[in-house]
């Protein structure tokens, strides 16, 4: 059964059509990825799946087991989370905790709690409007926390973070994937990649492709070579095209990328190629080729 | 004219002191606000000017526009 | 429900502590309230001492009754006053919809008529606190140096009168929950408290039910301790304004849509 399921969801805003004929469902427990670039339709979904918007068309189910309203049992980050700056981050986390029904002094445990999880315990005193972005990030995802929720929903979480404060946002997430369902929208395939266990990817407004992280991985990545020599491999590789094994390279001065088919195969092959000795390897590494082929094929 | 000095001396205070009073409770308060926001709508010297030398009008239009609410 | 409906109205409360607005909305009530009796008081005075009369001329300027300075009192609150409570409270909703922080309050478990209507009692406290603490200045003032009035004479105008406030501040939180724009919201709510305020007075006949009427009643009320005609009418239609309005802004509230823009 899944936490959260839409059905042929649409939302039209005057003439585009932002989202069209959706089906997507978040399983409890996981951690899944909305994948597309920008204005791909993600943020409208997000926003009728919380309520902030109404769908034009279909519907959108939440699990019967828990019933009421649904937004009791989701968390949300927005993609611009905008705090009032006059509050502290404590008074914020006990007001979101008290909004969602938790009492006083639950609200209060809590809201310390959260504190601690993202690293702010030293500054939860201080007021808001003087929190950097990475910081006002990792306030917002502890406000979607702090009632313990079903599924927290998160809107580019890390999108608009230099890279410490990315790397500080996606490994909270991974700590959170262990005891909380996730929804989170991302444009960046390697974020996906990185914490989600399932993907949807989006393009323009409906899902072009789902599946398991580790379903796409089997099926569309392939077994691949990473080698670097001292000398040139260019006339080398005239003779490597030849070989049934190799499906696709690509070489860039003197690093070269051979995807094979059949891992085993090439390595024997390759490690007794006496020419490959000749170029004065700097390094064979056996590497994976990406989703990113994938993923930029489905968005063109 | 003396009974008119001296009406004012008498009464004058007792009565106008309070407004003063009130009126430099609100002058303080806004200045105090406004030295420590670090930005303001609009230069912060400009509102320091406002708030000090227009009478009550100054830290009320500091409040109303010159305080920034995020 | 009931819960969630503090804690937002303690954000309010909060929120204007922080801001100073308990502080300085107060003040600009007393000083306009006390402005009122102290300049009768001295014009008078000043007049008789400076008066530069001709000989022989005969001094005749009387101070002006205890009740004409009341209701000269809430005409300064009319303008100075109506205009400060106006620009303090224009932003009320509109600017949480412009920064975008009502967006984490609504996603939680929180009905729109909660945080509407919290934010419509912490105005009318506000602004009524304010007004009552100035008017009860005005009235210190005028008893001490001008004349007495009638205590009931008195308290009964002065609650007429804030029913008129309550009205102009509940027609501003509306605005200000439909339009984005605090501009508009301020414009939209003085124009029309000044309009009812000049129909009233120019065709009353046409006007009897109007809340514009309410502060000609207070004044009446100071005079002769009772209210002029068609009192109840325009009490009643005032009221039933101010309810229709809150209903019909909740259930357009319901209808917008929240997260209007994505972007940025
Ligand atoms: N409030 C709105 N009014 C009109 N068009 C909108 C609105 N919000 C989003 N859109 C349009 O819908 C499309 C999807 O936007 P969005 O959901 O924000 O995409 P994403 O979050 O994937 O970048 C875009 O073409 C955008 O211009
Ligand atoms: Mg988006």
């Amino acid at each position: 059964m899944s936490l959260i399921e839409t059905s042929s969801l649409g939302k039209r805003f005057n003439d585009t059509e932002a989202v069209k004929q959706l089906n997507l469902s978040v399983r409890e427990g996981a951690c899944t990825a909305l994948l597309g670039p920008n204005g791909a339709g993600k943020t409208t979904t997000l926003n009728m799946l919380t309520g902030l918007m109404k769908p034009t068309e279909g519907t959108i189910q939440f699990d019967a087991a828990y019933e009421g309203d649904r937004r009791n049992y989701l968390g949300y980050l927005p993609q611009y989370p905008k705090f009032f700056g006059w509050m502290s981050g404590e008074e914020y986390l006990i007001f979101a905790a008290e909004l969602a029904g938790l009492p006083k002094k639950q609200a209060k445990i809590s809201a310390s709690e959260m504190l601690e999880l993202i690293g702010l315990q030293d500054d939860g005193k201080k007021r808001i409007s003087g929190y950097s972005g990475g910081m006002k990030q990792r306030l917002g995802i502890a406000q979607a926390l702090v009632h313990s929720p079903k599924l927290i929903i998160l809107d580019e979480p890390v999108s608009a973070l230099d890279p410490i404060g990315r790397r500080e946002v996606l490994e909270l997430m991974k700590r959170l994937k262990t005891h909380t369902s996730i929804l989170f929208s991302t444009h960046v395939l390697h974020d996906a990649e990185e914490v989600s266990d399932d993907i949807f990817i989006m393009n323009k407004g409906t899902v072009v492709i789902e599946g398991s992280l580790r379903e796409l991985q089997q099926t569309h990545q392939k077994p691949a070579f990473f080698l670097e020599t001292e000398k040139s491999p260019e006339e080398w590789l005239h003779t490597l095209k030849e070989q049934d094994w190799v499906v696709d390279w690509e070489l860039d001065h003197h690093r070269l990328m051979i995807t094979v088919d059949n891992m085993e195969k090439a390595r024997a092959n390759l490690l007794k190629d006496e020419h490959l000795h000749e170029l004065k390897l700097v390094k064979f590494e056996v590497a994976k080729t990406s989703l990113e082929d994938l993923f930029m094929k489905v968005i063109s | 004219m003396n009974e008119l000095t001296e009406a004012m001396q008498n009464i004058n205070w007792a009565l106008v002191a309070p407004i003063i009073v009130l009126q430099f409770i609100l002058m303080v308060v806004a200045l105090v606000d406004c030295l420590k926001q670090n930005q303001t709508n609009g230069p912060k010297w400009i509102w320091i000017i406002v708030i000090l030398f227009i009478n009550l009008i100054g830290p009320i239009l500091y409040f109303i526009f010159g305080r920034r609410s995020n | 429900m009931m819960r969630q409906w503090m804690v937002l109205f303690k954000k309010e409360w909060t929120e204007s502590l922080r801001n100073f607005k308990w502080l300085w909305l107060p003040i600009v009530f007393i000083v306009l309230g006390v402005m009122q009796p102290i300049t009768s008081y001295y014009f008078a005075d000043i007049i008789e001492n400076f008066g530069g009369l001709p000989e022989g001329a005969v001094m005749d300027i009387p101070l002006p009754t205890g009740a004409e300075v009341l209701a000269g009192t809430l005409g300064q609150f009319s303008q100075i006053g109506f205009l400060v409570l106006v620009l303090a409270f224009m932003g009320t909703v509109a600017t949480e919809k412009t920064s975008g922080t009502h967006i984490m309050v609504l996603v939680k478990p929180v009905s729109y008529s909660s945080y509407l209507t919290a934010k419509w009692v912490h105005i009318l406290m506000l602004t009524l606190g304010s007004y009552v603490i100035g008017f009860s200045a005005a009235v210190y003032y005028t008893f001490l140096l001008i004349d007495q009035v009638p205590m009931s004479h008195v308290l009964s105008g002065a609650l007429v009168y804030a029913v008129w406030i309550s009205f102009v501040m509940t027609l501003v939180l509306c605005l200000s929950a439909l339009f984005n724009s605090s501009a508009l919201v301020a414009f939209g709510s003085l124009g029309t408290a000044l309009l009812l305020s000049i129909l009233s007075m120019y065709v009353p006949e046409l006007m009897m039910w109007s809340p514009g009427m309410l502060s000609s009643h207070s004044y009446s009320l100071f005079f002769v301790g009772e209210a002029d005609e068609g009192f109840w009418l325009s009490m009643g239609a005032t009221v039933a304004l101010m309810v229709v309005m809150m209903v019909s802004t909740i259930l357009l509230f319901n209808k917008k849509e929240l997260a209007k823009d994505s972007g940025a």
